[in-house]
């Protein structure tokens, strides 16, 4: 992002409250989204929920099926 | 020093936390939690309440002592970590005393108001999550120190979404009448599409049409959770979505009962049009027994196609991401709407929803872990004073008004001591299951006889029938744990998401999803009630 580009002030947030200056042409979408999430793509966020659910569901199945 | 104070909430909830765990370890609270009805999950809340409560200390204590860093343990653990114990504090207090409280207020107020209100209301932990953190944003506000931990909110969402898939199977689906699969079938995906074009119309964001059209073709609130991460919902329309539902089913539970006595619908095709037409579970049910409160025909007819609704889930699931995907892909092949834009959690739902199908968790034909067994085994048998019971009231021809298919069911009963099929043809299992269904359906069918006053039975025997068809009625531990995750990552994630829905968000949706939710409401129950009345004559199961 170059410095002579022009910024507008927006306001971040639902969950953040207060306000930030991003580049004019900026996706605002795609901000917006990720500013909701410590992830940084919807692609990660998914695969690493599936691998928590895929290990508690393991878990799960070892102690309620597997060893009694 | 400033990094202390700055996690001085985070100390304070760790604290509070062991402190409560420790409490209730004594006993101490062993008399409030049976007053709650939660006394059965007071070993879960130690565990749980000591386990965070340390990691709540240890993290503050890590935040304190080092410069914030950008390692992935630093944005992953360390930053959110205050917001995350922020909401588990939430979750526990509205799943161990808010709920289980509302649930004693309502009860209490039944005989003034004729129904449960919570019931009516939907007030659960989802709905109730996502007022308190409604509620806490729009008073105080997040606080600084559980900002980034909010932003957990919908991941977790998410895996909740992905555990839902183990609830439901496919053979549940296919041991339903082909006529309820085709009405239902087409009802939701009408309704669907229908919300669809209505958006397209309203000229609505496309993420608010995605899941309010899931919302009114499905089954209402879970519907609406499990397709907001597909269609990027916002948590304002997710809201919306939840409101426009519960307050249309309302509506729909105090009309439902009074067109249908006008119209002279008989209890099938009532509890067919219920079905279809209302959204909201509990609300099916309210509206069944409103219709008629001692033919169980009635009630289990709309909690059939309710589920056969239910378990349209997977499929509008994938229906609205490939449709998401297309409307916002830029090239229309098909590797980039399915591969390219398909949302990698919803993999994981249908992957758990297969499992579930293939009989990993619980036998395949299971509904929400649910199942009956009528095979042979002692635990399943009645007690010895039971068994006396009925073999005295059949001595002393207790039994009379029973259909002959009725008397069968008791008389075998008393022999085998439980509900099973025939000994003999034990060696052919599909027989031997097949009739042991039908005693227990004759069973039912001689409980609720009694309960109209057909028939008379003394207290002793009614219960024992009724224990004896508890025991058939299995609970998969497997699904049972599997849900118990998947209702606790809800209850974070929509009270996370709930802190997201500011009063600007609100407005900026604006009332269309209403007007929209509207329309598709009445047209659907419209349609399905004349349908009903054209199809529907009398038998629709299997």
């Amino acid at each position: 992002m170059s410095d002579e580009e022009k910024k507008v002030t927006i306001e971040t947030g639902d969950a953040g409250k207060g306000s930030t200056e991003i580049a004019e042409g900026a996706n605002t979408e795609e901000l917006e989204e990720r500013a909701l999430s410590v992830f940084s793509s919807d692609r990660n966020e998914d695969i690493t929920a599936l691998i928590f659910c895929l290990i508690t569901t393991f878990l799960v199945l070892l102690f309620t099926k597997w060893m009694v | 020093m400033s990094r202390i104070k700055d996690q001085m909430p985070v100390l304070i909830m760790g604290t509070g936390l062991i402190i409560y765990g420790l409490i209730a370890k004594t006993g101490a609270l062993e008399g409030l939690a049976k007053a709650l009805h939660t006394h059965k999950t007071l070993d879960l809340q130690i565990t749980m309440t000591l386990v965070v409560g340390a990691i709540a200390l240890l993290g503050a204590f890590i935040n304190s002592a080092k410069e914030p860093g950008n390692s992935n343990f630093d944005t992953f653990v360390l930053q959110p970590l205050g917001g995350i114990v922020l909401i588990l504090v939430m979750a526990m207090a509205i799943r161990w005393y808010m709920e289980p409280l509302v649930k004693i207020m309502s009860k209490s107020l039944q005989p003034l108001l004729g129904f449960k209100l919570y019931k009516v209301l939907n007030l659960n932990y989802v709905v109730l999550g996502i007022l308190a953190g409604v509620v806490l944003t729009n008073t105080w506000g997040i606080p600084k120190f559980a900002a980034p931990g909010v932003k957990c909110a919908r991941f977790v969402l998410k895996m909740g979404v992905i555990m839902l898939g183990a609830r439901y199977s496919f053979a549940e689906l296919a041991k339903l009448g082909v006529y309820s699969v085709w009405l239902v079938g087409f009802f939701v995906l009408g309704t669907v599409f229908l919300v669809l074009w209505l958006g397209n119309i309203f000229k609505q964001p496309k993420s608010m049409t995605g899941v309010l059209s899931a919302g009114m073709g499905v089954c209402g609130v879970s519907a609406t959770v499990a397709v907001a991460p597909v269609v990027k919902a916002k948590s304002a329309e997710m809201a919306y979505t939840i409101g426009t539902i519960l307050s249309f089913g309302i509506i729909c539970m105090f009309v439902f009962p009074t067109i249908g006595k006008l119209a002279g619908m008989n209890p099938v095709q009532f509890g067919a049009w219920a079905g279809t037409g209302i959204l909201n579970s509990a609300q099916v049910a309210a509206a069944a027994l409103a219709f008629n409160a001692v033919d169980i025909k009635t009630l289990k007819v709309a909690e059939i196609f309710n589920i056969t609704r239910v378990l349209f889930l997977p499929i509008i699931v994938l229906v609205l991401a490939t449709w998401f995907g297309k409307e916002t892909g830029q090239k229309l092949s098909f590797k980039s709407i399915v591969i390219d834009k398909f949302p990698v959690f919803i993999l994981g739902f249908l992957l758990l929803f297969a499992m579930s199908s293939m009989g990993l968790f619980s036998p395949p034909s299971h509904y929400k872990g649910k199942y009956i067994d009528v095979s042979y085994n002692d635990r399943t048998q009645v007690t010895s004073e039971e068994w006396e019971t009925l073999n005295n009231a059949m001595s002393k021809n207790a039994f009379s008004g029973l259909s002959t298919e009725q008397l069968e069911a008791v008389t075998n009963l008393i022999e085998q001591r439980q509900i099973a099929g025939n000994y003999d043809d034990r060696a052919n299992k599909k027989e031997f299951d097949h009739v042991g269904r039908s005693r227990m359906t004759q069973l039912e069918g001689v409980l609720a006889a009694a309960k109209a006053n057909q028939i008379k039975l003394s207290g002793e025997v009614k219960s024992a029938i009724k224990h004896a068809v508890k025991q058939v009625h299995k609970k998969s531990k497997t699904v049972v744990t599997l849900t118990n995750c998947m209702i606790w990552f809800f209850a974070f994630g929509l009270i996370g998401l709930g802190m997201q829905i500011t009063k600007k968000s609100i407005t900026q949706a604006g009332g269309w999803p209403i007007v929209m939710g509207v329309i598709s409401g009445i047209t659907k129950a419209t349609l399905s009630f004349f349908v009903v009345l054209w199809l529907v004559k009398d038998v629709v199961l299997n």
